[in-house]
């Protein structure tokens, strides 16, 4: 992978540095592509298609980054990684982001977001459905602690008590939904569903963000600090994320068993997995003002939705002006 | 031939045992199949052997690295402490609370502030540290006084005693600490990789494969986690064995341990040293957080602790969560530590009276040492439900497994010629028992429930973690999801306080008991 990547940065900035030859005043940004560290949300999955892909075609280092790409995992709190300087941007869930920024004074900004629909939700079996919150009364969900005030608002929000549902830990595995422990739980609809076909069982499921619960998800988020001095970069970061994200949706089925021998070697999980994924979140990311934008109504829907759980969060946490420059 | 014999029992044992998994696997009578047959595991490893080598690797790169540093730290720490008795009263709370801390509360502080292969490396050293301190420091003052004696009438010296009486006695004890200490390391690196968002190692490899509902993809990383931890487990096994026959006694030692001398008769010093083991492991934490610069949003010192809980705005929120979650967790843990104790104990006592059950159980008491208990929680949830059996029987299983050694160990230390005294007066094995090996056994019992205490309190926030999203295991599973560094911290703090109180208590009923049967204490 290094090589490679060593290999086609060498390539772009050499192209550039042509360029910038050819062009006595033009920039030199490229000749010396400056380091940028990215700290993902999670393991190698096809949640972040769209930065294996900007990496392996180039797309940074032609914006001038030598960027650097750090899986995530359970332990791993994105915001924490900037907080330290370990890097320079990451993927968050807007409700931890903006509750850091209204309750602790955390100097984050959200400068966009790469799901405009939360594709968290509610998975059940068809032979069990629960196809909206009511069907949830009486019933046991599965919901990792995290999550929990999430389901909570949506419960308030349908007017359901949180005393009638019975909700318990959820550690990664559906085999207690399959197995019928639970009847629900709560996961990226984009991708369980997969597993239990996989089991033989079918499943159904909805998203928090249809019955009222409107945010965001995998917010890029800088600290102000980084915002001020690498604002240039950070603009790159979007524009190549974008073309790289771009790309993958031409046809989402491509590119995923490409990297079964380098992003997704070893993870544990199937490359049909990886392709379910990416064709399923492709309705979430993609947004008629491009991938990454934050519309003025749903910054307004992700705030309102978030106050019903108590996070007040305000619009000058999200920055949408290197949106503009993309 | 009487080898032949020793080994035919428990080979036949195991044989039986795996058929039965087996069927009962292929079968799918467990759990609706949740607990895969044999074959299917192996199967399974087959089909996955191309992703096993890079994991398999880093995992015993980070393991082995902790293993070895943990270790000598260990061993030197334990002797340090022998040497100069009131050291080991000043690193008293120290020891403690190392070996209190809960790796499920510390590797996400880990993750937090170091970087790469280092929080693995950590996480597996801290689970070598202490069991090998406290072996060694209990084989070399378990040491023959008599032997001691003897080279002091000639002059020796203390330095020469530990050369030539302590350390050879105390072996067996340090590499027994050394087998208990590698199943310890395996899960520590494997728990630090779950949770760091590394690409490789056996707990990444874990991470990847939960999502997929296949036992048989979890199984088989457990099955290689077990081989790894029984390997490094069977060498310092086999050891252990052959330097007990050369270091036993052979006729008991009859006299009593002169009253602790280490300063306990001057009260100032006492008190200094008292108070310099409770500010220790404070002092510890903070040159820590100050050592590694890491912003004080995120690292919390003790003061920082002291003001979350107390003094800003989330303070009375954080002390109800607090002790709601306390509430549920500490009576549960109470019952844990007697169930985890007692099944020790019988397994110990077993040990003697049935060798060959032992030897056959062997196998499978590593296996539920090294098992990742995430990827068991399907099984244990689909068998026992989401309640108070679920947590007592995950407490026991991280429980059973170092108390069992310790006692089982001294339960071998008893000199044969003075059990044979009983037997010769016609003692059936139950009676010799109760009248020569328990009794002898006790500085060992004392020490086992030391060593269980602070494991008590990590199974059960494992299994509020995991399956009943109660008390202090999900309070501290939902604060690291909400950025709340105040109460990830506290939460830490607080069960390593919890555990260190705990065991203090055992401490004070344990020295009343020995000294009264005139034994000494085995720290």
């Amino acid at each position: 992978m290094d090589m490679k990547l060593s290999r086609r940065r060498f390539l772009g900035a050499a192209a550039a540095g042509a360029a910038a030859s050819a062009m006595p005043f033009g920039s030199f940004r490229a000749m010396a592509a400056s380091p940028f560290a990215m700290q993902a949300s999670w393991i190698n999955d096809a949640e972040f298609a769209g930065y294996f892909l900007g990496l392996d075609n180039g797309y940074y280092a032609d914006e001038g980054l030598d960027m650097s790409y750090a899986s995530g995992g359970p332990d791993v709190i994105p915001e924490s990684t900037i907080i330290t300087g370990r890097a320079d941007l990451t993927l968050t869930t807007p409700d931890t982001t903006i509750k850091a920024i209204s309750e602790q004074g955390a100097p984050f900004k959200i400068i966009g977001t790469q799901y405009q629909k939360n594709p968290i939700g509610i998975v059940s079996l068809k032979s069990n459905p629960i196809n909206k919150p009511e069907d949830l009364v009486g019933k046991t969900l599965a919901v990792p602690p995290v999550n929990v005030i999430s389901v909570e608002a949506m419960l308030k929000l349908n007017g359901i008590d949180k005393a009638d549902v019975n909700i318990v830990p959820y550690a990664y595995d559906p085999t207690p939904l399959i197995k019928g422990e639970i009847d629900a739980s709560l996961d990226f609809t984009t991708n369980v569903p997969f597993t239990i076909s996989q089991q033989g069982a079918e499943a159904t499921s909805f998203l928090l963000y249809d019955f009222g619960f409107t945010i965001f998800n995998d917010t890029v988020v800088v600290t102000e600090e980084t915002l001020k001095t690498k604002r240039k970069e950070l603009v790159g970061w979007l524009r190549a994320s974008r073309r790289g994200w771009e790309e993958n949706f031409v046809d989402p089925t491509v590119w995923p068993p490409k990297w079964a021998d380098s992003w997704f070697k070893g993870t544990g999980r199937t490359i049909e997995n990886e392709i379910y994924f990416n064709k399923a979140q492709q309705p979430l990311v993609e947004s008629p003002n491009g991938i990454f934008s934050m519309a003025e109504d749903d910054i307004e829907a992700c705030l309102t939705a978030l106050g019903q759980i108590g996070i007040n969060g305000s619009r000058d946490m999200f920055d949408t002006t290197l949106l503009e420059e993309i | 031939m009487a080898g032949n014999k020793q080994w035919a029992a428990p080979l036949r044992n195991v044989v039986v045992l795996l058929l039965v998994w087996e069927v009962v696997g292929r079968l799918d009578l467990i759990a609706d199949g949740a607990l895969p047959g044999v074959s299917e595991i192996l199967i399974g490893l087959w089909n996955d052997r191309s992703d096993y080598p890079l994991h398999v690797w880093e995992t015993l790169k980070a393991s082995g690295l902790g293993f070895v540093i943990g270790n000598l730290l260990g061993v030197v720490a334990g002797i340090f402490f022998v040497l100069i008795p009131v050291s080991l009263r000043v690193f008293r709370g120290l020891n403690i609370a190392i070996f209190a801390l809960p790796p499920i509360a510390i590797a996400p502080i880990l993750s937090l502030t170091l970087s790469g292969l280092t929080p693995r490396v950590v996480l597996a050293a801290l689970g070598c540290y202490f069991v090998t301190m406290t072996a060694t420091v209990i084989g070399l003052s378990q040491s023959d006084s008599r032997a001691a004696d003897l080279i002091r009438v000639y002059g020796g010296s203390n330095w020469l005693i530990m050369r030539m009486v302590q350390f050879r006695s105390a072996l067996p004890s340090i590499l027994s600490g050394f087998r208990v200490a590698a199943p310890n390391a395996v899960l520590g690196a494997i728990l630090a990789e779950f949770g760091g968002g590394g690409r490789w190692g056996l707990g990444a490899y874990l991470l990847g494969s939960l999502g997929r509902a296949e036992p048989e993809r979890l199984w088989g990383i457990g099955v290689v986690a077990t081989l790894i931890a029984g390997l490094a487990y069977g060498v310092f096994a086999l050891m252990s064995h052959r330097f007990v026959g050369a270091s036993r006694a052979v006729t008991m030692n009859m006299s009593v341990p002169e009253k602790a001398g280490d300063g306990s008769n001057r009260p100032l010093s006492s008190i200094l040293a008292g108070a310099m083991a409770v500010l220790l492991p404070f002092l510890f934490w903070w040159a820590f957080i100050r050592l590694l610069d890491v912003p004080a949003m995120i690292s919390k010192t003790p003061i920082g602790v002291v003001e979350y809980l107390f003094f800003s705005p989330a303070a009375q929120s954080a002390q109800e969560r607090l002790i709601a979650a306390l509430w549920e967790t500490l009576p549960i843990t109470g019952i844990g530590l007697l169930c985890g104790l007692s099944f020790a104990f019988l397994l110990a006592i077993s040990s003697r009276l049935f060798p060959a059950f032992l030897r056959a159980f062997m196998p499978v008491a590593l296996v539920t040492q090294t098992m990742p208990l995430v990827a068991l929680t399907p099984l244990l949830v689909l068998l026992l439900g989401r309640g108070t059996s679920l947590t007592l029987w995950v407490t026991i299983s991280v429980t059973f497994f170092p108390a069992f050694v310790i006692l089982a160990q001294g339960i071998s230390m008893v000199p044969r010629a003075t059990r044979e005294l009983a037997m010769a007066y016609g003692a059936s094995a139950g009676q010799e028992l109760r009248i020569i090996t328990i009794p002898a056994s006790m500085p060992y019992l004392f020490a086992a429930t030391r060593l269980t205490v602070p494991r008590a309190l990590l199974g059960v926030m494992i299994a509020e973690w995991l399956a009943t999203g109660k008390g202090l295991g999900n309070l501290l599973n939902q604060s690291r999801g909400y950025m709340d560094y105040g109460m990830i911290w506290t939460v830490a703090a607080l069960s390593v306080i919890l555990a260190v109180v705990f065991y203090q208590l055992v401490v004070v009923v344990e020295r009343r008991v020995l000294l009264r049967m005139g034994m000494s204490t085995a720290e």
